[in-house]
C-alpha cells in the first residue's frame, strides 16, 4: 500500500474513533483525562512546529499556554466575553506576546533555550505577583464552562468533543503547513541554515513566524484548559510545564506531528496509570522516559512507523 | 566600456588581522564561464562568499547588473538571481533529492502560511509547478532516478550534482560554483565539465572556483588568479597557463599546468 494512503487511512480511523468515543459512555474521569490529553497535544503540536520542524528549542511554551489560559479566563470572568471570542483572543494575545521573542530568534541551541526559559520564568512571576489582575497565588476562580451562543458544554462528553475538535483542527492545519512551501523552508532552516539562505529563505522572518504560530496554538490550548478546569493557578504554568511540553515532543518523536500527540498522551496519562506504584510514580516515569530515548531518537512515532513498515511500500 | 554583469570594486574582507580579500577589482561578463583559481588560502572562497552574500564586505563595492548590492543579505541576492553551491556540501540531509531541488524555488514562488492552510487553488497549482520544475532540474543534472532518495543517502558524486540542481532549478542569472569537482573521479569531472557548459547554454553566467585544472582550463573563457587575497592575473586559460608570474606564485613550476 502507498505509504501516503496508509497514513491517511490511519489518521481517518483514529480521528473517527476519538470522535465516536463518547457514544460508549466512558466514565467522566476518562473523558476528563482525554480532554487534558487533547489540550496538551494542541500545545505540543505547536512546539513540534517550532522545534521539530524549524529546529528552535524553546523551554518556554508554558508561558504562552499560561497567557492564553489567563487571557481567556479573565476575558470571560471580568468582561463576560463569550467563549468563542475569549478562545480566539487567547490565541491572538499569546501570539502577540510571542513577538517579544523576535529579537532572540537569532539565538540557537542552548542559548535560545535559556532565553525562552527566562521568558517562561518572567511570565510565571507576573501571573503570581500581579494580584489585581490574575488573583496572584490564590488563582483565578469561577471560570465558566465553554459555551457556544448560549449553549453550555456542561457534559464532560461535550467538553471532550470540543478539546478533540481543536486538537484535530490544529493537527490537520499543521499537516498542511508541513507539506507546503513554508513547511519545506522551515525544515530547511533546521537542516542547514546557510543553504536555506542561499535558496532565498528569509530565515529570521520564518523563525519568528514559527514562534508566533506555536504561541498562537499554545494560547488556544491554554483557553481550553481554563474552561475545562475552571480554576487557574500560577503553579500550573511554571517552567516544569514547559519541560513537560518539551518531553511530549521529544519522546513522541521530533518532527512528527503524530508523535507530538502520542507524546502528549504518554506524559498526561502515564503518571495516572502509575498511581499504583505510589511514591515511586515519578521515579518510574523518569526511567520510562530514559528508556524511550535509549530506544531511539525517532521516539514513539518512529517506533510505530517501524511496526507499520511491512504494510507499506516505499 | 559596457557595464559589467558582475563587478567588484576594491572589494576587501578582513578576518581579524588577515585581509582575506584585498582590494580586488573583478569583472564578469554576461554569459561567461569565469574561473577563479589560486593556491589554498588565496581568498577564492571568501570572494565567492562575498558575492553570494554569505559574508559581509569590509570595504569596497559589489555591483550586479548595474545595481549596488554590497549591503544586500544573502536571501535577497538569491531572489535577484544569484545562486551558489557549497564547497563542503550543504544539502538538506533528511529531505529527498526532489525536496532539495524544490527548496531552490523558494525565491520566485510566493504561497505563504495562509494559502497553505486554505489550500487555495493558486497554492496547489504552485506546488505542482514546483514539483515539476524540481524534477526537470534533477533530470538536467542526471538525478531524476534518485528523486525520492534522501540527500544523506546519495553517493558523494550525486550529492555534488544535487547542489547544482538546487541552484539551477530557479534558472539563475548568475551561478557561483565552489569547487564542484572536489572529490570527483576523472569520469565524473569530465561529465561535470559538460554540465557546466550546458548550464551556460541555459543563459546562466558562471563563476567557478576550482582546483581541478582540467576542468578550469577546458570550460572557462576567462580565468582570474588570486594570491594572498590579491588579484594576480586575469586572462584566457591559455594566457594564464603561459603567465610566468602565475606559474611562479601559484604552481612553482611550469610543467604542472600542462
Amino acid at each position: 500500500m502507498e505509504s501516503a494512503l496508509l497514513r491517511r487511512i490511519i489518521t481517518g480511523v483514529v480521528l473517527a474513533a476519538l470522535f465516536l468515543l463518547p457514544v460508549f459512555e466512558p466514565h467522566q474521569f476518562v473523558l476528563h483525562m482525554l480532554s487534558l490529553v487533547a489540550i496538551s497535544a494542541t500545545v505540543a503540536l505547536g512546539l513540534q512546529l517550532l522545534l521539530g520542524f524549524s529546529g528552535q528549542l524553546s523551554i518556554g511554551q508554558a508561558a504562552f499556554y499560561g497567557i492564553g489560559a489567563y487571557a481567556s479566563g479573565l476575558l470571560s470572568t471580568k468582561l463576560g466575553l463569550p467563549f468563542p471570542l475569549a478562545f480566539l483572543a487567547a490565541g491572538l494575545i499569546a501570539a502577540l506576546t510571542s513577538l517579544l521573542m523576535v529579537p532572540i530568534t537569532r539565538l540557537t541551541g542552548a542559548y535560545l533555550a535559556v532565553a525562552t526559559l527566562g521568558f517562561s520564568i518572567l511570565v510565571y512571576l507576573v501571573l503570581k505577583n500581579e494580584e489585581w489582575l490574575t488573583g496572584g497565588s490564590f488563582g483565578l476562580m469561577g471560570i465558566p464552562r465553554a459555551s457556544f451562543f448560549g449553549y453550555v458544554l456542561a457534559k464532560p462528553a461535550h467538553a471532550y468533543l470540543l478539546c478533540v475538535s481543536v486538537a484535530a483542527l490544529v493537527y490537520l492545519s499543521l499537516l498542511r503547513l508541513e507539506r507546503s512551501r513554508f513547511g519545506r523552508a522551515i525544515n530547511a532552516i533546521r537542516q542547514n541554515e546557510d543553504a536555506a539562505r542561499a535558496c532565498g529563505v528569509k530565515v529570521t522572518l520564518l523563525k519568528s513566524q514559527c514562534f508566533v504560530i506555536a504561541a498562537f496554538v499554545a494560547g488556544l490550548g491554554g483557553s481550553l484548559y481554563a474552561h475545562q478546569v475552571r480554576y487557574l493557578a500560577p503553579t500550573d504554568f511554571t517552567f516544569w510545564k514547559s519541560v513537560e511540553i518539551l518531553i511530549m515532543v521529544v519522546i513522541g518523536g521530533m518532527g512528527s506531528l503524530f508523535g507530538a500527540v502520542l507524546g502528549a498522551a504518554v506524559v498526561v496519562l502515564l503518571p495516572e496509570a502509575l498511581r499504583e506504584v505510589g511514591d515511586y510514580r515519578m521515579l518510574v516515569f523518569g526511567a520510562i522516559l530514559m528508556g524511550v530515548m535509549l530506544f531511539g531518537e525517532s521516539g514513539l512515532a518512529g517506533f510505530l512507523g517501524q511496526c507499520l513498515k511491512p504494510f507499506s511500500k516505499r | 566600456m559596457p557595464e559589467a554583469f558582475l563587478e567588484t570594486v576594491a572589494l576587501s574582507r578582513r578576518f581579524g588581522g588577515l585581509l582575506a580579500v584585498d582590494a580586488v577589482d573583478f569583472q564578469v561578463e554576461s554569459g561567461a564561464i569565469h574561473g577563479l583559481i589560486g593556491p589554498n588560502g588565496a581568498g577564492k572562497t571568501t570572494l565567492l562568499n562575498l558575492i553570494a552574500g554569505a559574508l559581509s564586505v569590509t570595504r569596497g563595492t559589489l555591483r550586479f547588473r548595474g545595481t549596488d548590492i554590497t549591503r544586500w543579505h544573502a536571501a535577497r541576492r538569491a531572489h535577484a538571481g544569484i545562486r551558489r553551491t557549497f564547497q563542503n556540501l550543504k544539502l538538506f540531509a533528511e529531505m529527498t533529492a526532489l525536496e532539495n531541488a524544490s527548496l531552490g524555488l523558494h525565491a520566485g514562488t510566493r504561497s505563504g502560511i495562509f494559502a497553505a492552510l486554505a489550500r487555495t487553488p493558486g497554492q496547489r497549482r504552485e506546488e505542482r509547478e514546483i514539483a515539476q520544475a524540481a524534477l526537470r532540474a534533477l533530470e538536467f543534472v542526471g538525478l531524476a532516478a534518485q528523486a525520492h532518495v534522501a540527500a544523506a543517502k546519495l553517493p558523494y558524486g550525486y550529492r555534488r550534482l544535487l547542489e547544482i540542481a538546487r541552484a539551477m532549478v530557479a534558472q539563475p542569472a548568475l551561478l557561483l560554483l565552489d569547487e564542484p569537482a572536489a572529490g570527483l573521479n576523472q569520469t565524473e569531472a569530465v561529465n561535470l565539465s559538460g554540465l557546466i557548459r550546458r548550464i551556460r547554454e541555459q543563459g546562466t553566467t558562471i563563476v567557478l572556483v576550482e582546483h581541478h585544472m582540467d576542468v578550469v582550463m577546458t570550460v572557462c573563457d576567462t580565468v582570474t588568479v588570486l594570491n594572498y587575497g590579491r588579484k594576480l592575473a586575469q586572462g584566457t586559460p591559455a594566457e594564464i597557463q603561459r603567465s610566468p608570474e602565475v606559474i611562479e606564485a601559484y604552481l612553482g613550476s611550469a610543467h604542472a599546468l600542462a
